[in-house]
């Protein structure tokens, strides 16, 4: 088989059967599902395929698009982990979505969408342009959109899906921007300015051609971009709300096809962010080290399953974001892995431990008819053994405890950030990203394991919670191999970092520090244990306590947004412009009788509007030769 | 000689559905699809290869060759997009005119506005072009003014009295370059090739007295910016496209809204340059002003209708600043070609984006008896093909990649972004809200819980759904490979910015 051909058919598989789905589920409804796993199977054989085969070489097809710019695919080692973890991660929750929607009356909707929303990432992925990447991308916003708002009926669900949309469609806007500012100024030197493989083995030939404080700009500007897809502060706000989805399509968007687009477009065009000033790669880390700790907080006081997850996802791609942008200040030389290898290690253990996640609460929620409420939940672990101990895998490996592959992923970004702290001469403004993260561990293991004991621990406080069953044993298996995943990832940590960068070095690690972080998991899992049996947090409510009411408003920022900047900023803008706009539209109405009024003096001659008219033509031409007679004259 | 043949069959199809009676309807529909499939052939035949810019299949039939009075036509690679738009946009106007609804008098109406365009945009001597330019006018007019809403008296007046005083001021630049060229040369006449190498031909712009080329160039532009409309002289827009027939909405806002993007890059573009950094500013600031100022606008208003009419004047608002950045940039490098190809493919394909969104506005309309926003509400139910079309047609409005809006909008963007530097923000802006209030409204009126007040209403089938379906497809096609359309229109550009070639 030829390779191109395969690196094409990943995501042109999904593309040709979400019609077909579309069209064939109209027809006979069980079909739908069938063709859209099918060609993602298909999408993942044929990564595995080309990852078997390409040994160390890079594919690299583009034809022109229109103007200067190109369309094509472009595989390298990193293209080639994120197509084989999405077109993985995303077989597995179209297996399971198979039982979980399978009453559905629009099931033929959902697969088709699913498909797309596949393909677009994996397009997302492999594109070689950045004009390219930024339709794939808004391919994924839009069937992020669609399936958000898939139960259309549901007030809630339409509106989150309009959040989604918009806040994200912001972040694009940013990019879209440096896009602008990058290819303007490429324009005049390079035959095709945003090409990837052309940004990316020439960057500092760019940063010389734009400046570094131009490209550092341009960067941010990107970073803004991915700030939305990735769902980082303070651009999170769309992704707790877009719970109101199915399952499935909370697992697709956490794990596979849609937060992890913003990482993997920083780590795709990472030179360009180690050659732009040094400030980009600060606003990276920052945002993510920031957003690490933040999201955690906030996931402290949902009493919502799902919500804690999304917030548990802010949270873990701001390591990843934090890794790339430590790494990127500091150099991985005698620290470790590169940043790319140590952002995208987490992204993909991430991936396999989220969707695990989400696939066993969607195993819960359909046992517990969708309640989502953890405090009608508790003592599932013995109703549901399968699923919570599932459940619990994925847990461990959120809270990054031996042996799980979270512990070897998160502990290398959080030494890395120990790094940074040391290299700077323990300047103390930089021990910042590790303080953040350090906490944010602990907050981890604290919010999961509180999750956790509420769900799984205790006494079933609900009558559903009391009579819930495991699902079929065999609808589990998906959830098994991303269990068996999960947990032995890390058993591949070294070999992936070399993988993705050849120079990988072994090194020490820096003792004490993790002996201070694994303290601070252990104590969280057990303070998240004890708050979430002990029956002191039924009693705390938002009136009572001002901190937890605080939390329990996300920090007022949905306020802001929404009650400041649209209701209070934008929506009297609007009303503003829209009146002038009645008023000037009138004022002109009067304007056009007053030109009738003196039209029909002459309406006396002739009768009609076409005579009207024709009368109008010959004054005007009269007076255009007047005019020229006398400005022909003045020659 | 085919697109003379295409112009003269679609005049003589007017009048024949005049007189077809009750037949009328049946008559226009193969007569619009035989001149859509003939504009095809002959784009496929002449543009499909080969083409380097310039002018096509062009010839002269003199009529007063004393007075400089020719029958010319010529068809550039623009002029092409905007043909097969026109082929498409009638096509489908005469498709929704129900004619259980009008007299045979509507399809003549539309017929012979279809004419005027094919007319206007073929032409290649100023006194056709201008008479053609009012030829699309006044049926227009009649349309608007005796089959239009309840305020159709004021609002028709408006747009005829707005419309016209832009055209006097264009003729009044039309013969004033036919009397400085007489001066000049001694010869009369009105030949656009003439003309306009002569007012980039520095030796005669400096006989010309300064406030005469001002003069000239601001009837052109003042012209051509009511016809598009831009800020601050669109006061016919809402209201026109509010209160005419759907069948006019769709001609107002995918054919009409093109007449004034073909003045700019079509007549202007070769001594756009002459208009000089002042102007050519503030036209940029007209475009900028005109993207955030609709968008805000179109937030608040309550009618689909309405509100896609500021949305079309605000995606006109891109073409404004295309015209001018392509003329700003200090290099005329690759970032003056891309936003001036950019802006030419937005004039094309918004007027199909716009007509699939006011056919399926009229769709809704017919189903469920209203087009406001307010009333409508969880139609997806009950409605679903109507419903997902009309989100296909409103993301391509707010530009979503992939659909054929993106690509002129981000043409323009990374072309201008040199011109306009940081106030690239304020463009943005607009384009924000843009996004919001297509998703908002379409949340309002298709998603939700149904609106019960609506009783039951069924879904479109058959000829309209498949028309539909037909011009989603055109827009999917054109957003994936826009060089269709994209090719020509760049060699086009190519050849005026850096070839000359008139």
């Amino acid at each position: 088989m030829n390779m191109d051909f395969a690196v094409w058919f990943i995501f042109l598989s999904p593309l040709l059967a979400s019609p077909i789905a579309l069209v064939a589920g109209m027809k006979k409804i069980r079909l739908a599902g069938i063709i859209s796993t099918a060609s993602i199977a298909i999408s993942f054989i044929l990564s595995g395929y080309v990852f078997l085969t390409i040994g160390s070489t890079t594919i690299n097809q583009s034809y022109s698009w229109f103007a200067n710019l190109s369309y094509g695919v472009y595989v390298d080692h990193l293209a080639l982990v994120m197509v084989l973890m999405v077109s993985f991660v995303s077989l597995m929750i179209h297996l399971f979505a198979t039982y979980y929607m399978k009453e559905d009356p629009k099931k033929h909707v959902y697969f088709a969408e699913t498909a797309l929303f596949t393909s677009a990432m994996l397009g997302v992925v492999l594109s070689s342009n950045l004009v390219i990447f930024f339709l794939f991308w808004e391919i994924v916003g839009l069937c992020s959109y669609l399936l958000i708002g898939f139960w259309y009926f549901k007030p809630n669900a339409a509106s989150a899906a309009k959040k989604a949309f918009i806040v994200t469609r912001v972040g694009d806007m940013s990019l879209i921007i440096g896009l602008a500012i990058i290819y303007a100024s490429l324009s005049a030197t390079a035959s095709d300015p945003l090409s990837i493989p052309y940004l990316i083995q020439n960057a500092p030939q760019v940063a010389a051609i734009m400046g570094s404080g131009k490209l550092a700009l341009a960067t941010i500007l990107i970073l803004g971009g991915a700030v939305g897809k990735s769902a980082q502060f303070p651009l999170h706000v769309w992704i707790p709300d877009a719970m109101e989805g199915p399952t499935t399509v909370s697992a697709l968007i956490h794990a596979a096809t849609m937060v992890t687009a913003g990482v993997y477009l920083i780590a795709r065009i990472y030179p360009l962010f180690t050659a732009s000033a040094y400030y980009s790669l600060y606003a990276v880390a920052f945002v993510g080290a920031f957003t690490a700790i933040y999201a955690g907080t906030l996931a402290w006081v949902m009493n919502d399953i799902k919500r804690v997850l999304a917030y548990s996802t802010i949270s873990q791609i701001g390591y990843m974001m934090a890794a790339l942008g430590i790494i990127g200040i500091v150099g991985s030389a005698g620290i470790g892995p590169a940043g790319v290898s140590l952002a995208i290690y987490q992204l993909v253990v991430h991936a396999f431990f989220k969707a695990l996640l989400f696939l066993s609460a969607g195993a819960i929620l359909i046992a517990l008819m969708d309640l989502r409420d953890l405090r009608e939940m508790g003592g599932l672990w013995r109703r549901m053994p399968w699923t919570v101990t599932l459940l619990f895998i994925g847990a461990i490996t959120l809270s990054g405890i031996p042996p799980a592959a979270g512990f070897f992923s998160k502990g290398a970004i959080v030494d890395a950030s120990w790094a940074y702290y040391v290299s700077s001469g323990y300047n103390l403004a930089n021990a910042l990203p590790w303080v953040f993260l350090t906490f944010g561990e602990f907050f981890t293991a604290f919010y999961t394991f509180r999750m956790f004991s509420m769900v799984a621990l205790g006494k079933p406080r609900s009558y559903l919670a009391e009579h819930s069953r495991d699902p079929p044993k065999y609808v589990l298996i998906p959830l098994m191999a991303l269990a068996v995943l999960a947990l032995s990832f890390g058993l591949f940590q070294t070999s992936f970092y070399r993988y993705l960068d050849a120079s990988y070095a072994a090194f020490t690690e820096p003792l004490m520090e993790e002996i201070l972080v694994y303290g601070l998991i252990a104590v969280g899992v057990l303070l998240g244990l004890f708050v979430g049996t002990a029956n002191r947090w039924k009693k705390l409510d938002s009136t009572s306590n001002r901190a937890y009411r605080v939390l329990k408003k996300k920090y007022y920022l949905d306020k802001l947004f929404t009650n400041i900047i649209a209701v209070r900023g934008i929506l009297p803008l609007s009303s503003a412009f829209s009146g002038f706009e009645d008023r000037y539209n009138s004022a002109n109405e009067t304007f056009g009788q007053d030109v009738t009024r003196m039209g029909s003096a002459l309406r006396k001659l002739q009768t009609g509007i076409i005579e009207n008219y024709f009368i109008v033509i010959v004054l005007v031409a009269a007076l255009v030769f007047l005019v020229v007679e006398i400005i022909g004259g003045a020659i | 000689m085919i697109i003379l043949g295409i112009f003269i069959w679609v005049l003589i199809s007017a009048f024949i559905a005049f007189l077809a009676k009750n037949r009328s309807s049946a008559f226009s529909r193969i007569s619009t699809l035989i001149t859509l499939a003939a504009i095809l052939i002959y784009s496929v035949l002449r543009f499909s290869s080969g083409y380097t810019g310039g002018f096509l299949s062009q010839s002269n039939i003199a009529l007063s060759p004393s007075l400089g009075i020719y029958f010319s036509i010529g068809v550039s690679g623009f002029a092409d997009s905007l043909l097969i738009l026109t082929g498409i946009i009638f096509a489908a106007a005469v498709f929704v005119t129900d004619k259980k609804q009008y007299p045979p008098s509507m399809f003549l109406l539309i017929l012979l506005t279809e004419a005027g365009m094919l007319g206007l945009l073929i032409s290649r001597n100023f006194l056709f072009f201008y008479v053609f330019w009012e030829l699309v006018l006044i049926p227009v007019y009649f349309i608007l003014g005796k089959f239009g809403g309840p305020r159709k008296d004021r609002v028709s007046l408006k747009f005829f009295v707005y419309t016209h005083i832009a055209s006097i001021f264009m003729l009044l630049s039309i013969f004033a370059l036919y009397s400085y060229y007489d001066l000049q040369y001694g010869v009369l006449t009105f030949q656009m090739d003439l003309l306009l190498s002569a007012m980039q031909n520095p030796a005669f712009t400096a006989t010309l007295p300064l406030i005469a080329k001002d003069f000239i160039l601001f009837g052109f532009v003042f012209s051509f910016l009511v016809k598009l409309p831009s800020f601050p002289v669109h006061a016919w827009l809402a209201d026109s496209y509010e209160q005419a027939p759907y069948p006019g909405t769709i001609i107002l806002a995918g054919a009409l809204s093109a007449m004034g993007g073909y003045g700019l890059f079509g007549i202007l573009f070769p001594f756009g340059g002459l208009i000089g950094t002042a102007g050519l500013d503030i036209l940029v600031v007209l475009g900028l002003i005109s993207v955030s100022y609709f968008a805000l606008t179109a937030m608040f208003q309550q009618s689909l209708k309405r509100m896609m009419a500021y949305a079309s004047a605000a995606s006109m608002g891109f073409v404004t600043l295309a015209f001018a950045s392509a003329f700003l940039d200090p290099v005329k490098s690759e970032n003056a070609l891309i936003a001036a190809s950019g802006g030419m493919f937005q004039v094309a394909t918004h007027g199909i984006i716009m007509l699939l969104v006011f056919a399926s506005i009229y769709y809704i309309l017919v189903k469920t008896g209203s087009d406001r926003i307010p009333s409508l509400g969880g139609i997806y139910r009950d409605a679903p093909f109507l419903s997902t079309i009309l989100l296909g047609g409103l993301l391509a409005s707010l530009g979503l990649p992939g659909l054929a809006g993106f690509i002129g909008e981000f043409s323009i963007i990374v072309g201008s972004y040199q011109v306009i530097g940081y106030w690239i923000f304020l463009l943005i802006f607009g384009m924000l809200i843009t996004a919001s209030y297509h998703i908002w409204a379409a949340q309002k009126a298709l998603y939700g819980p149904y609106n019960e007040k609506l009783g039951k209403i069924s879904d479109i089938t058959g000829a309209p759904l498949a028309m539909l379906i037909i011009v989603f497809t055109v827009i999917l096609v054109l957003g994936i490979f826009p060089v269709l359309f994209f090719g020509p229109i760049q060699a086009y550009a190519h050849g005026i910015l850096f070839g000359g070639i008139i």
